[in-house]
């Protein structure tokens, strides 16, 4: 077997490349059959045929990822076949005689378009075979059968007078070529066919099972080092070379190491044995950093696939690897590893470090690589069932990975000093942003035992200039300084990531202003839809995690504004990263469910859907409640609606015919509004008390309390509304006997509404109870006569207003003056109770500011 | 109560924002207060020990130590500073002189540039001359003599065309003519820098919110000693860069709002603008609450947040202990606590129908014929809807519904002369 029969094969295995290949190789064809019916100039033909093959390799040789995913596939599949390689390999001979026999059939009724196609698959189908090494000799006969009937039809055909139809001569055209091209390969063996054809079909038998054996042999043991197996490789030399690792010959090694990646056929894992070996002959500190680096890289170039991640064990090989790289330079100073240092040309001599200060430059990047470990952990925790013991098992290693950014970190720092280095200030925010992203989401009792064991595991001599050794004790200080470093360091993408995380772990430690005020003052709600999708899901995780602060602070209004734009959408799902939803048109293709799928964050980083939903159920419940009921008495207040889906849920709630005792969640607060909207507070109260989740709350019991005194409250408001206009007086005695709240508090509620107009009453002092004033409700044709005028008004002012973009504003002047008065006068009417949800006219702005920064990333966030 | 007293005392946080010699008034009020206590005049003396008041920092150690006779090193700052003043004198003589003589004056014109020119041909005035008079203005207001600062300052301005130094030197001016109670130069000079910092500043935001902040603090000396002022002083304070900077950076300042506003009350003839501030206020208020409060805003909320008289009561009378012993606020504690039972009331009669009127008095904190005198009153300035039933004791509200009517008619009530208006617009 040649070389280059060996390189070919393979590349026509590696799936895609082969498919494109072929289309590509059909057109072509194509082509050429339509436009020049004379089929003489076959040498023309085969030359671009080649040369397009050269294209096909070299395509495939250059995009890297192209060929990992292909080279990942093929040894899986190689793998595979070795456990039932028996029954694999019967089923492809079989499948191989059918299309021979299809082939022949083809040949007898000079079928040339059907032979086409079967030729086509018949070699498609013999490829896994010619890849292991052993042609099926049925397929050399067919091959020499078809060449000869394909020769006798080329000249019975320069003979006759009458022309093929087209697809005949297409047909005839492409077998031409392709056999052209195919039988080069397999030019010994047909040679040898011809030659003696009997004996050839014998040997068939008898070598059929060898190379079955050999196969199955290199496969499973493809750790060991087999000889024989790497034959006909380009890097035949390996094996013989790999006796004499000598600490001269690293270097050398390396380079050829070096550069076979990138390149197919190279086996990682062999390369990556050789150079464990180097590792333990390397002498100096040089030689050392240098098999390292190659080895780390080569460790991660052995896993590329988009759907597969490292194995633990490669990774932890690749840790601690990591961590000997680490240790290595911190004990030699003299030696640094930046991002474009030069290559060092001369294999034979190691360079000496500089005699004057100046050190060593190895080209690599330390950043980089403990970003691939921390993104590599990350990618397998998204792999793995989050509630297996596997997910615990790998999660443990985020410490490890831990230590590892941290003392990246400490080594940055340390070339940062070096002004003669000239560092760019990238790779160091880069690795504190790693750092942070590793704490920002934790509780601060986490980040404080993790900070802990981190300055544990790192070696005394070593400090931090921007956290020091010591100061870790407190986690809120921990970030906030790794966030001001970045603010002041970093701009774009990081700091505005920095800055969100710092909200985010503000809001977790239950310090709504300040999250609130920084969330404001970032005004990232009005830029971050041209941030990257990840950054606009950190975004939105922030987002609920200071809406869910705000709920802890018994901020009901607060935490439901921020909650609506996430919790509204219906599609926390995918706003958060925690799951990828159902489509159910179809409108996402493959390549964007992938890669959302990519995106999806880790299990232990979730915010428990569940609850939040809870929360933002719960928030409604509480506003829409009192608003039901106060427009249900009058409507000639628009209707005003806070949460649609609460208000979906709550009318398909209301719709069931027969509502059983609640089950999840939805129920509870559903069954628990409509005690609430009928005045019976006490039962609300225990349905809510009943829901489990509180239980996630930090205190679950004073969460309980918060929202009984709220459901008090606005049990109290709705009362009222839904039930003033049949009273004339009521004892405010009463009202707080009924709801268990101070004579006071009432009081306090009613003067409230009272002075936002929601309620047409006024107290008496004297008799402490509540005189509601009479004829307020409208007749029918009262509210009428209101409506007509509201509409007149608002076509007024739809007419000014055409006016006004037809005349470009120029006109604005005549109508303000006359308008404004009469506008006013209707709007202020309405003010009191359309703020009065919350607190009137004072409630406005705020109402404003706690809407403002939920006008962020959503749609986009997820598409992107 | 002495302790809450403490946590009220805005002193320390004013003081950051304040030059040394505006803090002194401050301090010397501290003292009137506490019986000029050893720590004041130590903090005193630790205010001055820099400035060039030489005499008095000699007299404050006397004070501190018990000593006769202040030791030596003070009569030869004495001397040292006299020695430069009369320098500075020199210096500055012949450039005084010029600004003096009637002849140069008339000739000056607004343009700077060309008025150092002529000086320069005229009279050969130097740059430097000219910077030694804001040297000398810098010595004299550190040496106390405001009024002579204040006028060296002014001459500076006109000529110099130093940037810097002519902020520099508006700043002074504004100290100089607060500490000689000059408030309507003063209120000049607030409006200077304020323009100063909206042009000057305009792409340095930090340094725009700092240049603010120092503002509201100095314009606390005219708001609430000179009345005239009291009304810019409180627009300054509502407009938009203002109050986002009290927000940010020193919501204590709101107490001093929410006090102008109080008691600006009777006195603003216009209601409708004093409504939105109470309202802005209120706003404001609310906002701030988790960041600031003390009993002045607190009252604001219990009457107008949590609508709770009673709490409103207590608060209100926390508040005047508080507003005694301050600074800026003493003066008007009366109109204060006057103003604010005005608007308890309002907002009880808007609320109640029938009111007791002992309940009220004594809601109010007065007596029950003094209470109904107040409530007679209150009827007729605000021209409430509301009788007396003398028998019952008690106050009956009418309170005149909005007919639904009335609201037709509001509503559409500028619609024919707004579509007269907009055929017009079309015709044209």
């Amino acid at each position: 077997m040649s070389r280059f029969f060996h390189g070919d094969s393979s590349s026509e295995s590696s799936s895609s490349d082969e498919e494109e290949l072929y289309s590509e190789e059909e057109e072509e064809a194509e082509q050429e059959a339509s436009s020049e019916e004379d089929s003489d100039d076959d040498d023309n033909d085969s030359d671009e045929d080649s040369s397009d093959d050269e294209d096909g390799v070299k395509k495939s040789g250059a995009n890297r990822f192209m060929r990992d995913a292909d080279s990942e596939s093929e040894g899986s599949s190689d793998e595979e076949r070795a456990k039932v390689v028996k029954s694999a390999k019967d089923k492809r001979f079989e499948e191989i005689e059918a299309t021979i026999k299809a082939i022949e059939n083809g040949q007898k009724i000079n079928d040339w378009g059907s032979i086409s196609t079967e030729f086509d698959k018949l070699n498609r189908q013999v490829v896994k075979l010619v890849q292991t090494g052993n042609t099926p000799k049925v397929y050399i006969r067919a091959l020499v059968e078809l060449e000869d009937f394909m020769n006798e039809t080329l000249a019975k055909q320069k003979v006759s007078t009458k022309k093929m139809n087209a697809t005949n001569a297409r047909g005839l055209n492409a077998v031409k070529q392709r056999i052209k091209k195919n039988n080069k390969d397999f030019q010994k063996d047909i040679d040898a066919f011809r030659a003696d054809g009997n004996a050839f079909m014998e040997s068939d038998e008898e070598e059929a099972p060898a190379p079955k054996a050999k196969k199955s042999k290199s496969s499973s043991g493809a750790t060991a080092v087999s000889m024989d197996d790497d034959e006909g490789f380009a890097t035949v030399g390996k094996g013989g070379k790999t006796l004499q690792f000598t600490p001269e010959s690293i270097l050398k090694h390396l380079r050829t190491i070096m550069e076979s990646r990138g390149k197919k056929n190279t086996d990682r894992t062999e390369q990556i044995k050789i150079m464990e070996k180097l590792y333990e002959v390397a002498a100096t500190p040089y030689q050392k950093v240098r098999v390292l680096l190659t080895l780390i890289s080569t460790r991660f170039d052995s896993t590329t696939g988009v759907q597969t991640f490292m194995s633990q064990e490669q990774w932890k090989a690749a840790e601690s690897e990591f961590g000997t790289l680490l240790q290595v330079l911190e004990e030699n100073r003299d030696l640094v590893v930046v991002e474009f240092a030069e290559e060092w040309e001369d294999d034979e001599k190691a360079p000496t470090p500089g005699t004057n200060e100046e050190p060593l430059k190895i080209p690599g990047s330390i950043v980089s690589y403990v970003e691939r470990l921390d993104d590599e952990l990350t990618r397998s925790l998204q792999h793995i069932d989050p509630h297996t013991a596997e997910y615990i098992d790998r999660l443990s290693d985020e410490g490890v990975l831990y230590n590892n950014i941290v003392r990246t970190l400490l080594y940055a720092e340390g070339l940062q000093k070096n002004a003669k280095l000239e560092i760019p200030q990238d790779s160091l925010n880069r690795v504190v942003m790693r750092r942070l992203e590793h704490v920002y989401f934790k509780p601060s009792a986490v980040v404080k035992i993790l900070e802990e064991n981190c300055w544990k595991a790192i070696p005394n001599t070593l400090d931090s200039a921007i956290t020091a050794r010591g100061d870790q004790s407190d986690a809120t200080a921990l970030v906030n300084v790794l966030c001001n470093y970045l603010f002041v360091h970093s701009e774009g993408i990081i700091r505005a990531r920095a800055m969100l995380c710092q909200i985010y772990f503000l809001a977790l430690h239950d310090n709504y202003y300040k999250a609130r005020d920084m969330m404001l003052m970032s005004h990232l709600q009005e830029t971050i839809n041209a941030f990257d999708v990840h950054s606009q899901i950190l975004f939105n995780r922030t987002l609920v995690q200071v809406g869910l602060c705000a709920f802890r602070a018994g901020l009901v209004y607060e935490a439901q504004t921020t909650l609506q734009e996430i919790c509204g959408s219906g599609r926390q799902k995918e706003l958060l990263a925690q799951g990828v939803m159902i489509q159910r048109y179809n409108q996402v293709s493959p390549e964007q469910e992938r890669l959302e799928r990519q995106r999806q964050l880790p299990f232990h980083m979730h915010i428990n859907l569940e609850l939040l939903e809870c929360v933002y159920l719960t928030c409604s419940m509480l506003l829409e409640i009192p608003l039901l009921a106060q427009t249900g008495s009058s409507p000639d207040i628009k209707k005003r609606v806070i949460s649609k889906t609460y208000r979906r849920m709550l009318e398909y709630h209301e719709r069931q015919i027969f509502t059983g005792p609640p089950e999840n969640t939805r129920d509870h607060v559903m069954q628990a509004s409509k005690a609430l909207a009928a005045g019976e507070w006490k039962k609300a109260t225990s349905f809510i008390h009943s829901i489990k989740i509180w239980e996630l709350m930090a205190k679950p019991d004073e969460i309980k309390t918060m929202l009984s005194e709220q459901i008090q409250e606005e049990g109290l408001r709705t009362y009222l509304f839904t039930y003033a206009p049949f009273y004339d007086t009521l004892s405010v005695n009463t009202l707080s006997s009924m709801f268990e709240l101070s004579d006071r508090k009432v009081a306090a509620i009613v003067s409230k509404m009272i002075s936002h107009e929601e309620l047409a009453a006024a107290l008496d002092q004297v008799n402490s109870s509540i005189i509601f004033r009479k004829g307020v409700e409208l007749s029918r044709l009262q509210s009428l006569a209101l409506t007509l005028s509201d509409k007149a008004s608002g076509l007024i002012e739809s007419n000014e207003r055409t006016l006004e973009t037809r005349t470009q504003g120029t006109a604005n002047a005549f109508e303000r003056q006359g308008g404004r008065g009469g506008r006013g006068g209707n709007r202020g009417g309405q003010r009191g109770g359309r703020g009065g949800g919350r607190g009137g006219g004072a409630q406005l702005p705020r109402q404003a500011g706690g809407t403002q920064f939920t006008g962020g990333a959503l749609g986009a966030a997820v598409r992107g | 109560m002495a302790a809450e007293m403490e946590n009220h005392d805005l002193l320390p946080k004013l003081m950051q924002n304040l030059d040394r010699h505006l803090i002194f008034p401050l301090l010397q009020f501290a003292a009137d207060e506490e019986d000029a206590s050893p720590d004041i005049t130590k903090a005193k003396f630790e205010l001055l020990k820099t400035t060039n008041m030489t005499d008095y920092v000699a007299q404050l150690y006397c004070e501190i130590e018990g000593a006769e006779e202040p030791p030596k090193e003070y009569a030869t700052k004495r001397s040292e500073v006299l020695a430069r003043l009369e320098k500075f004198e020199q210096d500055t003589e012949k450039i005084t002189d010029l600004l003096s003589r009637e002849d140069v004056v008339t000739s000056l014109r607004s343009d700077k540039v060309a008025n150092l020119e002529f000086l320069k041909k005229e009279h050969d005035v130097t740059i430097e001359m000219v910077n030694v008079l804001y040297d000398f203005g810098n010595f004299q207001y550190s040496c106390g003599n405001y009024g002579a600062a204040s006028e060296l300052l002014y001459q500076f301005r006109v000529l110099s065309t130093d940037n810097d130094k002519v902020t520099a030197a508006t700043w002074g001016k504004l100290a100089s003519e607060i500490l000689t109670t000059n408030w309507e130069s003063a209120m000049e000079e607030v409006n200077k820098v304020k323009e100063s910092i909206d042009t000057k500043l305009f792409n340095n935001p930090l340094a725009q919110l700092t240049h603010r902040t120092w503002l509201l603090h100095w314009s606390l000396f005219p708001f609430f000693n000179y009345e005239p002022a009291r009304e810019t002083v409180c627009e300054l304070f509502f407009s938009a860069p203002f109050i986002n900077t009290i927000q940010t950076a020193c919501p204590w300042l709101l107490r001093y709002l929410v006090a102008a506003v109080v008691t600006n009350r009777s006195r603003s003839r216009n209601t409708g603008q004093h409504q939105k501030q109470l309202k802005d206020i209120i706003r404001i208020v609310k906002q701030e609450n988790y960041e600031y409060n003390d009993p002045v805003t607190d009252f604001i909320k219990a009457l107008y947040i949590d609508f709770d008289f009673e709490e409103a009561q207590k608060k209100l009378s926390e508040a005047e202990a508080v507003l005694r012993s301050d600074f800026f606020l003493n003066n008007s504690s009366d109109a204060f606590v006057e103003a604010a039972r005005h608007l308890i009331s309002e907002s009880y009669c808007k609320i109640h129908q029938r009111i007791d009127i002992k309940d009220l008095s004594a809601r109010l904190g007065l007596d029950q014929d003094e209470g109904e005198k107040w409530i007679v009153n209150l009827i007729r300035d605000t021209r409430l809807d509301a009788k007396i039933d003398y028998k019952e004791g008690t106050v009956i509200m009418n309170h005149p519904q909005n007919s639904v009517y009335q609201q037709v008619i509001e509503r559409t009530k500028g619609g024919f002369f707004r579509t007269q208006v907009l055929s017009a617009a079309v015709a044209k």
